[in-house]
């Protein structure tokens, strides 16, 4: 067994690191959310209606706020293509450094597998004919060693214009009901929208992440509420 | 339950995004044509920068931004990849000007340099994106794993590439021969026309070798390996295509070293004026008049859009007229290979013949034996039962009705009648009355005997296109890797005098480079054993129907309805579109001189000289339009 490939570790602890790999790769930052077009739009919505609800606190006028915001929406959806391209692209490495693997030390891929089965319970001769089996078909094995030693999982990424589409919309519609909070009730109706919203897009993405919903919402409403005062008032001191 | 994914396709494309295994399906879409997608996005957004220009320049200026977004930054990340590798082209002084026309106040021309250049390339792409996968498909024919038999007995699946010499296999009726094997079990026939180009069916029974890629066509064979998969038949074939793809004349190289040599002698000369102006003529470096700003005109009035679209929308026009007429072309430079052409050789198997065994006759002819043989044939798959049953249903005969059918692999098929009288299709035993190229089957009905006799079939259109080729200056010739005395008959009906046959895919490719190397040689061929072949001649042609999925994949032309009847017409357009290119270029090389001269001497404002430069780029562009019409 080379040892290059393994660096001195045993199979497991190789696998193990992989995983690490894997997950490093086919993370992104969004908040805290999961990448894809709903997070993204749950996020640049959220974010949207904090900066304007700042600019309000701050007393900016309407129509520089409205050019932020023009600037802001291409930020956030360039941003938002280009983080999920970066994450493409890293994935994209993996799975041709995955290959090369397979192709190259076969003998290390069966340790591997080997390992990974028999921490599943596997043992004697069915595990014997199990890994048999799994490196029998290169794009089988490829697709086993993705999802079990990196931890990926296939086909379940949005396209990085997709999710800037996404983020688009989050901006876009961010701006528009805080606008339509600002005409309406131009004493706190901004303020309202902006916790409208940011509870709305907290929830949702709480759901989407199978994280407790309520708990959610309240730390990111608290959070907000918070920057928002602490510019608010650091303004007033400063004045 | 999850569907495996197939990551072959992913890697032979270069990785492309668009079917990148890890996005949902629904988001695929996204990522199709996006250089293609971007630059029409930037041509409109152009577009609103020019109106908008009259009206409201900020709007304009947004706009403008946005062209030099979608078709600057590509382009600049291009430019300094070929600036990495010490290259100085065509693209870097594309790029160059686009953004130094910014800088001398003219951004408007800048991007519309960058939006022709960014077409050009988004087109190119997309055109030249299917031939991308040339070996993909011969992976798809090639089994990944074989059936082991194991000491024991049993039998398992194992990864063809882990699978030594000596190794027992098991391959079933239907399926495809893994490796390099000898046969050491049981009789059947296998069908090797995709890898030899012999048409009728081979029978092979214990001691016979078989080659890889082989399909079983009857009962299962018990084979003993010969050759690991490296070293296999279609390992072989992929190395003879990736050699002849890598050896394959590319005419593009020749238009590669004349944009490298002007954008250089271009970029140097912009120096050299911006130097040397003021102490020849006494003018200053800098302001309107200064040598930098005349220099800088000079760069951009230089830089080659007309040049630039002078071959692609030519070609781009006879691409789209070949493709209404069933031609699909994989790349323009292919239409002036073809012009080049002074041979034409055709594949027989599938390419002058239709690559089906037809039953010529039946002698005697007996509709009620027919019937009989209609109703034991029907029961098998194998060419010849195929070419029974066709003829039944042709004389309009019913099957009829069979007791105790049996197959015997190798040798043919047994039944009873509905009267009890004994029926057996098979080979006869004496092959006196055989024609070259013709196959016999026998069929006895008690103490009757009954002969049927096939052939693989001539195409219709086959005579009268070796008549029309006559009047092109285009000598035509067959190479075969079937026998000679199959093909001399073939030969002789069309007037093809010259006959290369018995090829194996190595023979025939050396012979395609002798002869593509005396003068230009345009291939047409359907198998696999082509495919090196149809790479490494100066032209490769392929039956889209008929043709394998490797051959169509190698070669440089499909015939999407294998109709061999359009190759005149195809010879004839490409003879124009020659023409047309050599036209723009023409033009182009004018238009460049007329407009760089009189901005270089301060005779003209940088916005005429573009403007001349923009004329030039819209009288190519409406000439290449020409090639249009079908």
């Amino acid at each position: 067994m080379k040892p290059s490939h393994f660096k001195g570790k045993e199979a497991l602890e190789h696998v193990i690191e992989a995983r690490q790999k894997g997950f490093a790769a086919s993370a992104e930052v969004h908040g805290t959310e999961l990448p894809g077009h709903y997070n993204a739009a749950a996020d640049a919505a959220k974010e949207t209606s904090l900066i304007l609800t700042i600019l309000w606190t701050l007393s900016v006028s309407h129509q520089l706020s409205l050019f932020f915001l023009c600037g802001w929406l291409v930020w956030k959806v360039g941003r938002s293509a280009i983080l999920g391209w970066s994450r493409l692209e890293r994935l994209h490495r993996l799975i041709e450094e995955e290959r090369w693997e397979i192709e190259h030390h076969r003998t290390q891929e069966r340790a591997e597998l080997t390992a990974l089965y028999a921490a599943k319970g596997f043992s004697g001769k069915l595990l014997e004919e199990v890994i048999d089996v799994l490196m029998s078909d290169d794009n089988r094995l490829l697709q086993v060693m993705l999802e079990e030693e990196l931890g990926l999982t296939l086909g379940v990424y949005e396209h990085p214009l997709k999710q800037a589409a996404g983020a688009s919309i989050g901006v876009a519609g961010a701006g528009l009901i805080m606008s339509f909070g600002l005409f309406f009730l131009p004493s706190w109706g901004p303020a309202l929208c902006s916790g409208l919203i940011i509870a709305l897009c907290s929830g949702t993405s709480a759901q989407l992440e199978r994280n407790k919903v309520a708990p959610a919402i309240i730390w990111n409403l608290a959070v907000a509420a918070l920057a928002a005062l602490s510019a608010y008032l650091v303004a007033k001191a400063a004045v | 339950m999850k569907t495996p994914f197939v990551f072959d396709e992913f890697f032979a494309s270069g990785q492309e995004e668009s079917i990148s295994p890890f996005l949902t399906k629904d988001s695929k879409k996204w990522g199709k044509n996006l250089g293609l997608r971007s630059a029409c996005s930037a041509g409109c957004f152009l577009a609103l920068a020019f109106g908008f220009s009259f009206v409201n320049q900020p709007i304009s200026f947004l706009f403008l931004s946005l062209v030099y977004f979608f078709a600057g930054v590509p382009a600049l990340l291009g430019s300094l990849k070929d600036i990495k590798n010490l290259e100085i082209n065509i693209d870097v002084l594309m790029t160059l000007a686009a953004f130094i026309a910014v800088v001398i106040g003219s951004g408007l021309e800048g991007a519309l340099l960058l939006v022709l250049f960014e077409l050009s390339h988004g087109i190119e792409e997309n055109v030249s994106r299917k031939a991308k996968s040339a070996l993909h498909n011969l992976n798809y024919l090639a089994p990944k794993f074989a059936h082991v038999i194991g000491e024991n007995g049993t039998l398992f699946e194992k990864a063809v590439r882990e699978i030594g010499v000596g190794v027992q296999l098991l391959v079933k009726n239907g399926e495809i021969v893994p490796l390099d094997a000898k046969v050491i079990g049981g009789t059947s026939s296998v069908n090797l026309v995709h890898l030899t180009g012999e048409s009728l069916p081979v029978p092979k029974t214990v001691g016979d070798e078989l080659p890889a890629g082989a399909r079983n066509l009857e009962a299962a064979l018990h084979l003993e390996v010969l050759r690991t998969s490296s070293d296999s038949t279609l390992a072989r074939i992929i190395q003879l295509i990736t050699q002849a793809q890598e050896a394959k004349p590319r005419l593009q190289r020749w238009l590669d070293r004349f944009g490298k040599r002007y954008a250089s002698t271009v970029i140097g000369l912009t120096l050299l004026f911006a130097c040397a102006l003021p102490f020849l003529w006494s003018i200053p470096f800098s302001g309107a008049e200064g040598s930098i700003y005349r220099a800088l005109a000079f760069l951009i009035a230089a830089s080659p859009c007309a040049l630039i679209i002078a071959t692609p929308t030519a070609y781009l026009s006879a691409i789209s007229a070949c493709a209404r007429s069933g031609i699909l072309l994989k790349g323009g430079i292919t239409l002036d290979a073809l012009a080049s052409c002074s041979q034409i050789a055709f594949d027989k198997t599938g390419t002058l013949t239709t690559g089906e065994l037809t039953c010529t006759a039946m002698e005697p002819l007996d509709l009620n034996a027919l019937s009989l043989a209609y109703g034991l044939e029907r029961q098998v798959v194998h060419p010849i039962a195929t070419a029974i049953c066709k003829l039944a249903v042709k004389k309009e005969c019913l099957p009829a009705p069979i007791r105790g059918f049996r197959a015997i692999p190798g040798t043919g098929v047994e039944g009873v009648s509905e009267e009890g009288v004994v029926l057996c299709i098979g080979i006869p035993d004496t092959l006196a009355e055989k024609k070259p190229g013709e196959l016999l089957a026998l069929l006895t009905v008690g103490e009757k005997r009954f002969l049927f006799r096939f052939s693989d079939q001539l195409r219709k259109e086959a005579p009268a296109l070796l008549q029309q080729l006559k009047t092109h200056p285009i000598t035509p010739l067959i190479l075969t890797g079937d026998r000679l005395e199959n093909a001399l008959p073939l030969g002789q009906s069309l007037g093809i005098a010259t006959i290369f046959a018995d090829l194996r895919p190595e023979d025939k490719l050396a012979k395609v480079a002798a002869l593509s190397d005396q003068g230009g040689l345009a291939m047409v061929g359907d198998g696999i054993n082509d495919a090196p072949a149809l790479a490494r001649a100066t032209v490769g042609i392929s039956m889209g129907k008929i043709g394998s999925a490797t051959a169509v994949d190698a070669s440089d032309v499909v015939l999407l309805n294998d109709d061999l009847s359009l190759l005149p017409w195809l010879f004839a357009k490409a003879h124009q579109t020659r023409a047309i290119v050599k036209q723009n270029l023409t033009l182009a090389l004018v238009v460049i001189c007329f407009a760089t001269t009189p901005a270089l001497l301060g005779l003209i404002p940088i916005w005429t000289a573009v403007l001349l430069h923009e004329g030039g780029t819209l009288l190519v562009g409406l000439n290449s339009l020409r090639l249009l019409k079908r």
